[in-house]
C-alpha cells in the first residue's frame, strides 16, 4: 500500500500534473494542423526532444521538490519511511505516468499521421522508447538535484547548464574537432550525462545491436545512479522549519 | 532558579527506556546567505530524558531552542553534538518514526487531497493493511469530529481544520510520542476545547505529549510539567510549582507604619512594595508565619495576607525576566 500510495500521489497531487499531460498532448494534435511534407517533420524525434527530454523538468518537480518547497516535507519524512522507499517509489510513480504518456501520444500521432499524412514516423517506435528511457534519466536527474537546489531553480538550471554545455560542444567540436579538451570532455558529457545522443543513435538505426543494448543499459545505470546519489542526499538533509 | 542543563521528566521516571533522552545535544545552525554569516547555537549541550505517560510543556520566548528541540527529536534535523534516542532507538532511524506523531508548527497538505484522503494516504505510508488504513481513518475522523468534512478538498481548509487534521495524522497507528508545536495556531475555542479533550485522551492511553506552545493559560490546563527553554539551555524544569519555586505572598498593611527594610525580611526577599503594598518571595505556606512575625515585630500593622501559587504565565515572566537582566 506504500508503494501504490506514493505512486499514484505522483498524478494525483495536483490539477497541474494533469494540465500539463494534456497541454503536451494538444501540441501533438496542434502540430497536425499545420501542412508539412514528410521529409520536414519527423515525429520521433520531436517526441524524444519534447516529451521525453522537456517534460520531465516540469513534472519531476512533484516528486521531492515540492515537497520541501512547501515545508509538506516535514509530515512525510516523520512517518516510518526510509528514503530510498520515498525517492524509488515517487520516481518509478513519474515513470510509469511517462509510459503512459508516450503510448497515449504514439496512439494520437500515429492516428492523427494515418489520417492526415503529415510528417514522418520513420522510426517511431523505437524513438517512443527511447523518449521514455531519457524521460527517465532527465526524471532522475531534476529529482536529485530538487533534493539540494530550490524547486524553483532545479528545472530551470537543468535546462540552461544543459543547453549551454551542447552549445559549447557544438562549438567545440566545430572549431577543434581534435584539441585534448574536446576529447576528455566529450566522452565524460557522453557518458555521465541522460544520453540523448546515444539513444537518439539507437532509435535512428544508427548503432548496431550490441551498441544499441548498450545505450539502454547505460540509461538505465544512469537512472540507478542518480537515483542512488537523491536517496543519499534525502537521507542526509536537514528539514527545517524555515521552507525553502 | 535552577541553571542545569539537563531534566528527568515524567511520573515513570524509572523507566528502563526513556521516551526521549538527549545527551548533550547541541545544535548549531551554520549562517548562510547575506548578513547571516555568523553561526547561531540554537541548542546549547542540552540533556533531557523524559519518560512515559506524560505531558510536557515546552515554554520559552522566540528563539529559545523549542522548534529546534522539536525537530531534532522528530529526526527533522541532525545535532551538531550529542545524541537524540526516541523510545530507544536512535532519532530518524524507521523505529523511532514509528513512535512518534508530529504536528509542525504550520501544517501543509496537498491541496486536492480530502481530509479522508490524506489520513489513508499517511496511513498508508505507516505500511498498514488496506483494510487497518480505511479503519484507521474512519476512526480519527470520529475522534477529531471530522465527519463532516471528510469529503471534502484539504485546500478549502482553515489553519484550525488544518491543525486538526494534523492531529489525526500525527495519531495513526497510536504513536507513543506525540510531538507538537504550536498545535492550537488558528483553532477557534470549540477547537482548543476539543484538542484538549483529544491530548487528555491519548495521555490517558500511555502515550507522552511534548507541547511547544505560547498559549501558556492552555498548557496549563493540560500539564503541570515544563522545560522552560532560553537561548538554547534548559534553565528550568519539573512541575509548576518545582518551576515558579518561590511563591508571591501579597501583604496589606496600614499606611504610616515604619518602612519595611530588607533586613526586616530577610532571609526572604521583596518583590514589591508600595505605602500599603508588599509582595514577598517566599517558599510556600510554611513561611508565612515567619514573615508575618517579621514585619509584626517591625511595627508593621497588617490587614491581609493573601499567597498566590505561581501559575506557568507568571513562572514565565519570571524565568525570562530574570534571564534578560
Amino acid at each position: 500500500m506504500k508503494a501504490y500510495a506514493l505512486m499514484v500521489e505522483t498524478f494525483s497531487r495536483k490539477g497541474s500534473v494533469r494540465f500539463v499531460h494534456l497541454c503536451w498532448l494538444g501540441i501533438y494534435a496542434a502540430l497536425f494542423l499545420i501542412p508539412m511534407p514528410p521529409e520536414t517533420w519527423h515525429w520521433g524525434q520531436f517526441l524524444f526532444a519534447w516529451s521525453g527530454c522537456l517534460l520531465p523538468l516540469l513534472l519531476s518537480e512533484g516528486i521531492i521538490g515540492d515537497d520541501i518547497a512547501s515545508g509538506r516535507i516535514r509530515l512525510i519524512v516523520t512517518e516510518p519511511i526510509r528514503p530510498v522507499e520515498l525517492y524509488v517509489y515517487r520516481l518509478l510513480g513519474l515513470s510509469l505516468q511517462g509510459a503512459v504518456h508516450f503510448l497515449a501520444v504514439g496512439v494520437l500521432v500515429l492516428l492523427l499521421h494515418r489520417l492526415t499524412g503529415r510528417g514522418s514516423v520513420s522510426h517511431f517506435a523505437g524513438f517512443v522508447l527511447a523518449s521514455w528511457l531519457i524521460f527517465n534519466a532527465w526524471a532522475a536527474l531534476s529529482t536529485s538535484l530538487s533534493v539540494v537546489l530550490k524547486r524553483s531553480n532545479n528545472s530551470m538550471l537543468l535546462f540552461i547548464v544543459t543547453v549551454a554545455v551542447c552549445f559549447l560542444l557544438s562549438l567545440s567540436i566545430h572549431f577543434f574537432p581534435k584539441s585534448v579538451g574536446v576529447n576528455v570532455v566529450l566522452p565524460i558529457v557522453r557518458y555521465t550525462c541522460p544520453p540523448v545522443e546515444l539513444l537518439a543513435n539507437t532509435a535512428l538505426g544508427k548503432l548496431d545491436l550490441l551498441e544499441g543494448l548498450g545505450s539502454v543499459a547505460l540509461s538505465l545505470l544512469l537512472v540507478v545512479l542518480y537515483g542512488a546519489a537523491g536517496v543519499v542526499l534525502l537521507g542526509k538533509r536537514e528539514f527545517k522549519y524555515v521552507a525553502d | 532558579m535552577s541553571a542545569c542543563n539537563e531534566a528527568t521528566m515524567g511520573q515513570g521516571q524509572s523507566e528502563r527506556v526513556p521516551v526521549i533522552e538527549c545527551r548533550g545535544v547541541t545544535k548549531v545552525y551554520p549562517g548562510a546567505g547575506k548578513g547571516r554569516n555568523t553561526p547561531v547555537c540554537a541548542l546549547d549541550d542540552v540533556s533531557l530524558r523524559v519518560a512515559g505517560g506524560t505531558i510536557i510543556g515546552l515554554i520559552g520566548p522566540n528563539g529559545a531552542g523549542k522548534t529546534t528541540f522539536l525537530s531534532l527529536v522528530a529526526g527533522l534535523i541532525f545535532p551538531t553534538r550529542g545524541s537524540v534516542r526516541v523510545c530507544g532507538h536512535p532519532a530518524r532511524s524507521l523505529e523511532a518514526r514509528r513512535s512518534l506523531g508530529y504536528i509542525p508548527e504550520s501544517p501543509v497538505f496537498l491541496a486536492r487531497y480530502t481530509a479522508r484522503g490524506i489520513l489513508k494516504h499517511h496511513a498508508a505510508l505507516h505500511g498498514l493493511s488496506r483494510r487497518a488504513i480505511t479503519d484507521q481513518a474512519d476512526r480519527l475522523l470520529a475522534q477529531l469530529r471530522m465527519e463532516e468534512y471528510a469529503d471534502r478538498a484539504v485546500g478549502g481548509f482553515s489553519l484550525g481544520m488544518r491543525q486538526r487534521l494534523a492531529l489525526g495524522v500525527a495519531l495513526i497507528d497510536s504513536p507513543r510520542l506525540l510531538l507538537l508545536d504550536e498545535p492550537s495556531n488558528g483553532l477557534d475555542p470549540i477547537g482548543v476545547i476539543e484538542l484538549r479533550r483529544i491530548l487528555t485522551e491519548v495521555r490517558q492511553s500511555g502515550a507522552t505529549i511534548i507541547i511547544s506552545s505560547h498559549r501558556l493559560g492552555e498548557l496549563e490546563r493540560l500539564t503541570s510539567d515544563y522545560v522552560f527553554l532560553h537561548q538554547g539551555r534548559i534553565v528550568q524544569f519539573g512541575g509548576a510549582e518545582a518551576a515558579g519555586r518561590m511563591e508571591r505572598l501579597q501583604i496589606e498593611f496600614l499606611p504610616g507604619g515604619p518602612s519595611v527594610e530588607e533586613q526586616t525580611l530577610a532571609p526572604y526577599r521583596a518583590l514589591e512594595r508600595s505605602e500599603t503594598k508588599l509582595a514577598v518571595a517566599v517558599g510556600g505556606v510554611q513561611d508565612i508565619p515567619d514573615v508575618v512575625n517579621s514585619l509584626v515585630k517591625a511595627g508593621i500593622r497588617i490587614t491581609g495576607v493573601a499567597l498566590e501559587r505561581p501559575d506557568v504565565e507568571r513562572t514565565f515572566v519570571r524565568l525570562y525576566e530574570e534571564r534578560a537582566s
